[in-house]
């Protein structure tokens, strides 16, 4: 982080550890600690929601877990604090992976169904199995007693500060680091974030199973802050609260995460309140009707969509005026606030005033990327066996329903050569793309890179194994800037794991600074070096296609296929193109390129194969190619009727 | 046996109530790719509904059938208005998830008002008395349940299959662009589609409400273990969550009989994890081929 | 019957038509050639309403429709046959065809004799009428493509845009498949069709228009347009 979050973020921790300091109240000291330890937790649960973009459901169950293993090893093993709090994580990542490993495995909602399947069966687990838990009765735990010393209220509130910071430094460091930008990379495309090799699958799996260890750490610093546990608080209003939390706070900001645990904290004392609940209502319709009449006055919104919170908050306030108590509908203002921080405020009340103080984004890096003077060649040489078959595919078959995309190709890469594929739309150009890379699987046929069979294997792997691609459509990681996106493509020269990124580990620091090199480098061969910082979402069309090639070469591949480049590039764009695909030929790398502009594919190609109707109808040089009768006809249409 | 033949009896007719509500995910996930997480809730007002309606109106119970099932379409389409369409504009999973669980608390903290937090009597239609078959007792009104729940099913089949507008359902759920191009407003269909899951919830509701108690309470888990049955059928499958919801209701009459009351939730929860874990598709459903 | 004035439209960033104007008579068929990424299929989803110009005015019968949604614009009298076909995989043949005709059978059009209709698109799309119990995902690319021809045929529209219809086809189905094309024109039935194969389009059309990079590089009579050296050009390169 820069130097004014850091100081920021220090001054910030200063106020927080003198609390206890400027008062005695436990009460206050207490409901400052809870607000505390849900943000631990809420900072694992940002990198599920926030960053991967997965609903959870579960998390409470989580805390539960987190808060009965340090019950349960305290009652019934006696285990001192410092083998508790490890245990605590421990056991509750390890349940984070047993719900994680299933239920990621196909897209869509299953992680929110099974989650919110699991948070109900902890919660009747722990209230059923009372030779562990003691069921309903809940458990007892006192202030922990360390070396002697026994914390009291004060001096625990302190522990859980320096928790509070820990967990900041380790969350910062991870975000930062490959693991948050493969997280941000699944999110932002999850097809370019398997083929560049960071599988979704796994990084989902992983991110759930961190989170899960926050939540663990959270319930554990729970159990011993409030003394006393039973199941009936790790319950789905509890997770649903962790969730509003976070989206109120805002996403992928630890500001967020810190006011969103406030927020759910102090809410339900407010609701207690009828009068401060009735003063609050009309105060937040006032400004809502005052915010929505600059706001129209202003040109920034319309009456229309103004319309639904300003008569909204007005009819809260109104209700609550004729309310005798408000507590019985707590959860129908939970409710409604989940409403209208989903429709109205995306990016949380931080994201919100982000945008007015002016559009910083949420980009991380406010640091300014140079490339650094005399480094090495970006590009890895490719194994120098020029000649020889890299790629043979036999008889493809790929057929959907009964329609034969692919019917029986044969197709033989010859190593640092480039290969045009080339045929009329529909010809099954793409689909052989798709095919390569293991997005789809071929009905039938053989396809073999370097000797080992690609069919069936998954695209990470393939990717990995030494085979890169770019997108027909655009498949950058938009919010990431354009150093970032080829940083993801580097995520495999990356042997640091959690512990190392936590740690800091001198490994993972030197991998980092590497990865910003060689990043740097390969943003400088497309000629992008100096829009190294900049969102990829907002660089010209142009751009975006070279930053999709410089990400490819990040993979280190040997073959590397090129999805139509060169499509909506205008002239002086694909003179460079044809120049940095020669140059990759250079370093010795195979090239499939797709292409429609007859020009690029004539002028670069060694070889070229025609496809049509899903077959194969010519290969050779391409005058040859280009004056074959056959190819004519395809492309033009034979003389018909 | 005869105790055995009786929970399976019982749990036929439960897991019967949990097809009729995966059956509700399925309709608006086959059209929109998304699904009401408060259709427990819906199953909860169509029987606190029902309730007012015989019991405190005096209303006959066959003759509050169809008033339910129209309060049922009313409330699938303001859940899906302020709930999902704003969502799938703004191409949010997140969204829908959030406020589709939103409505559903709101609706159950609703009830909880209106009808009080204790759980209540529903006056049988039937009989009380149990009848013998093939000597094991069923109760009169778990009959009816499998029965309703076997014609609603056929209903909305028929409909898809033999009515135009049926077809044009279906159609928005082959490929929604070409629908549109056929004249179809698959808008309107999305709404239909959330409209009927919350009708054939109310019903279900109706149904089961004389054979547990009634109560503000009573939606959230039967919605939570449907979503099992949907995943365990598959969420393309009619005749999957048929057979899923059979498995399901029958290891849940057992387990609680055999192992203890507070467990028979669990079955149902794990089972969910075992066929996510083996075959994500479900014991019936197909993989799609996902074209990029 | 369908005119098209200035059109500009695209994907996000990336601007496909820079302004392009053609006309469709009725009764006659016009067809609009190019090589691929010329905007082809971006026309005709900007007509049919799946995608929104960002400029210019398409009208119908004099009435604008640019903007509208695709199922308002059905509606009114257009049907889209589209790239790629896009039949309903899981329902039968008979269904698909039931569907063409859902405004008809809903009272948003004319209903006419749909009955009458069914039998008539059998007779002239034979490989149909046998496999009419067949589930639509099942046929062949080149059965698919008639299906899709047909079902758009079902509306009874005023106008019919044709995607591509040779897309992915064997020769032997393309010269069926424009052979019916030409049947079709002789019932009168007004069409604007998009084709890679300038040949074959040309041989069946009133009247053409090459689409080059997002503008209309030339245009004119179809027999005319046969023979001129700057169509080869715009598909196999060389010459600009």
């Amino acid at each position: 982080m820069n130097r004014q979050h850091f100081f920021a973020a220090v001054l910030g921790f200063v106020l927080l550890a003198l609390v206890p300091v400027f008062t005695q109240n436990p009460y206050y000291i207490h409901l400052i600690e809870t607000i505390m330890i849900y943000a631990v937790l809420l900072f694992g649960l940002d990198i599920v929601v926030g960053y991967t973009g997965q609903v959870s459901l579960g998390h409470a169950g989580l805390f539960g877990i987190g808060a009965y293993t340090a019950g349960v090893l305290f009652l019934k093993v006696g285990a001192p604090f410092w083998v508790i709090v490890p245990a605590s994580i421990a056991v509750t990542a390890f349940f984070g992976a047993l719900l994680a490993l299933p239920a990621l495995r196909v897209s869509g909602p299953y992680l929110a169904m099974v989650t919110l399947a699991f948070g109900t069966i902890i919660q009747i687990l722990i209230n059923e199995m009372t030779f562990l838990t003691e069921g309903p009765m809940g458990l007892k735990i006192p202030k922990p007693t360390v070396a002697g010393y026994k914390f009291n209220e004060e001096s625990f509130y302190w522990v859980v500060c320096a928790m509070l910071a820990l967990s900041l430094l380790v969350v910062h460091r991870v975000l930062r680091s490959q693991l948050g930008r493969a997280f941000e990379a699944l999110r932002g495309s999850p097809v370019a974030s398997d083929c560049m090799g960071v599988s979704v699958y796994k990084y989902k799996v992983y991110a759930f199973v961190i989170s899960a260890g926050f939540a663990g750490l959270a319930g554990c610093l729970y159990a011993y802050s409030e003394q006393y546990i039973s199941p009936n608080t790790y319950n789905n209003e509890l997770t649903v609260m962790f969730l509003l939390a976070i989206i109120m706070g805002g996403r992928k900001t630890r500001l967020g995460a810190l006011l969103g645990a406030a927020i759910i904290v102090l809410l339900p004392k407010l609701l207690d309140d009828l009068e401060a609940f009735r003063m609050v209502a009309s105060a937040l319709a006032v400004l809502m009707l005052v915010g929505g009449v600059i706001g129209v006055s202003r040109k920034i919104t319309t009456v229309k969509a103004m319309a639904v919170p300003v008569l909204g908050t007005a009819a809260l306030a109104a209700f609550s005026f004729w309310l005798e108590s408000i507590t019985d509908w707590r959860l129908s203002i939970f409710g409604l606030m989940i409403l209208f921080v989903v429709y109205y405020l995306q990016d949380g009340i931080v994201g919100f005033a982000r945008s007015l103080l002016g559009r910083r984004g949420a980009s991380q890096s406010t640091v300014h990327h140079v490339l650094a003077a005399g480094q090495g060649d970006p590009i890895l040489q490719a194994v120098k066996n020029t000649g020889e078959d890299l790629l043979v595919a036999k008889q493809v078959l790929m057929q959907f329903g009964g329609l034969k995309a692919i019917n029986q190709v044969d197709l033989r890469i010859k190593r640092g050569t480039i290969h045009g594929l080339i045929g009329p739309n529909g010809s099954g150009k793409s689909t052989m793309m798709n095919v390569l890379t293991g997005i789809y699987v071929p009905t039938a046929g053989s396809i073999e890179f370097e000797g080992r069979s690609v069919v069936g294997r998954t695209s990470s792997d393939i990717a990995l194994s030494g085979i890169a691609r770019t997108f027909q459509n655009v498949q950058l990681f938009g919010e990431m800037t354009a150093l970032q996106n080829v940083q993801v493509g580097l995520h495999h020269t990356f042997e640091s794991n959690f512990l190392d990124v936590a740690l800091a580990t001198p490994r993972s620091r030197r991998e980092e600074a590497a990865a910003t090199q060689r990043g740097m480098g390969l943003l400088a061969f497309v000629g992008l070096a100096d829009l190294a910082d900049e969102q990829a979402r907002n660089l010209p069309y142009g751009k975006q296609r070279l930053l999709e090639i410089a990400r490819a070469l990040a993979l280190d591949p040997q073959l590397l296929l090129l999805d139509e480049p060169a499509a909506g590039l205008t002239a002086p764009d694909i003179k460079e193109l044809v120049s940095i695909i020669r140059k990759i030929r250079d370093h010795g790398i195979t090239v499939i390129l797709i292409e429609h502009h007859m020009d690029v594919v004539m002028g670069v190609c060694d070889t070229v194969s025609v496809l049509d109707f899903g077959q194969k109808i010519a290969e050779g040089q391409p005058a040859e190619v280009q004056a074959n009768e056959k190819v004519i006809e395809a492309y033009l249409g034979g003389t018909a009727a | 046996m005869e105790i055995l033949l009786q929970l399976i009896y019982s749990g036929v007719a439960l897991g019967m109530i949990y097809a009729v509500i995966a059956f509700g995910y399925q309709l608006t996930f086959a059209t929109s790719d998304t699904l009401n997480f408060g259709q427990g809730e819906a199953l909860m007002l169509g029987a606190l509904v029902a309730l007012t309606l015989v019991d405190g109106m005096g209303l006959n119970y066959w003759l509050a059938i169809p008033i339910v099932c129209a309060f049922g379409l009313l409330q699938g389409a303001v859940v899906e208005r302020i709930g999902v369409r704003p969502a799938i504009k703004i191409k949010s999973e997140f969204g829908w998830i959030m406020s589709t669980i939103a409505l559903g608390i709101i609706f159950k903290n609703v009830a909880e008002n209106v009808w009080g937090r204790d759980d209540l009597k529903f006056p049988s239609p039937l009989p009380e008395a149990p009848m013998k078959i093939l000597g094991a007792n069923v109760l009169p009104m778990e009959i009816l349940v499998i029965a309703g729940a076997v014609v609603m099913m056929l209903a909305v089949e028929f409909f898809n299959r033999k009515t135009i507008y049926g077809k044009a359902v279906v159609a928005t759920f082959n490929d929604r662009d070409a629908a549109k191009l056929m004249g179809i407003n698959t808008g309107l269909v999305i709404t239909f589609s959330y409209a009927l899951s919350s009708l054939t919830a109310s019903f279900a509701g109706m149904l089961i409400a004389p054979l547990t108690l009634t109560g503000a309470t009573m939606g959230s888990v039967l919605g939570l273990k449907a979503f099992a049955v949907a995943i365990i059928g598959g969420l393309t499958s009619g005749m999957g969550i048929i057979v899923g919801g059979i498995i399901l209701g029958v290891a849940e009459t057992t387990t609680g009989f055999y192992l203890s009351t507070g467990y028979k939730d669990v079955p149902g929860l794990v089972l969910l994890l075992l066929v996510l874990a083996v075959k994500p598709a479900g014991l019936f459903g197909k993989s799609a081929i996902k074209k990029v | 019957m369908l005119t098209i004035k200035n059109l500009e439209a695209g994907y996000g960033k990336v601007h496909v038509l820079h302004g392009i104007s053609l006309e469709v008579p009725k009764g006659k068929v016009v067809t609009l050639i190019g090589s691929n990424g010329a905007g082809k299929t971006t026309t005709m989803r900007a007509v049919s309403g799946m995608i929104a110009p960002t400029a210019g005015e398409i009208l119908l019968n004099g009435e604008r429709i640019d903007g509208m949604e695709s199922f308002a614009i059905a509606k009114r009298g257009l049907a889209h046959s589209p790239e790629g076909r896009r039949v309903f995989a899981t329902m039968t043949v008979t269904d698909n065809l039931l569907l063409g005709a859902f405004p008809r059978l809903t009272g948003s059009r004319p209903k006419g004799d749909v009955a009458g209709d069914l039998d008539r698109a059998m007779d002239l799309f034979p490989r149909l009428k046998e496999r009419r119990d067949q589930l639509a995902g099942t046929l062949s690319g080149g059965e698919q493509q008639m299906l899709a021809m047909a079902r758009a045929v079902m509306l009874n529209p005023e106008v019919v845009l044709l995607d591509e219809p040779s897309m992915g086809l064997a020769p032997i189905l393309v010269e069926e498949v424009f052979k019916i094309i030409a049947n079709l024109k002789s019932q009168g039935v007004t069409m604007l069709l998009v084709e890679q194969f300038a040949a074959a389009a040309l041989n069946v059309a009133d009247y053409g228009y090459v689409l080059e990079n997002g503008r209309i590089s030339v245009h004119g009579e179809a027999s005319s347009l046969k023979n001129d050296p700057a169509v080869k050009a715009a598909y196999l390169g060389g010459g600009h």
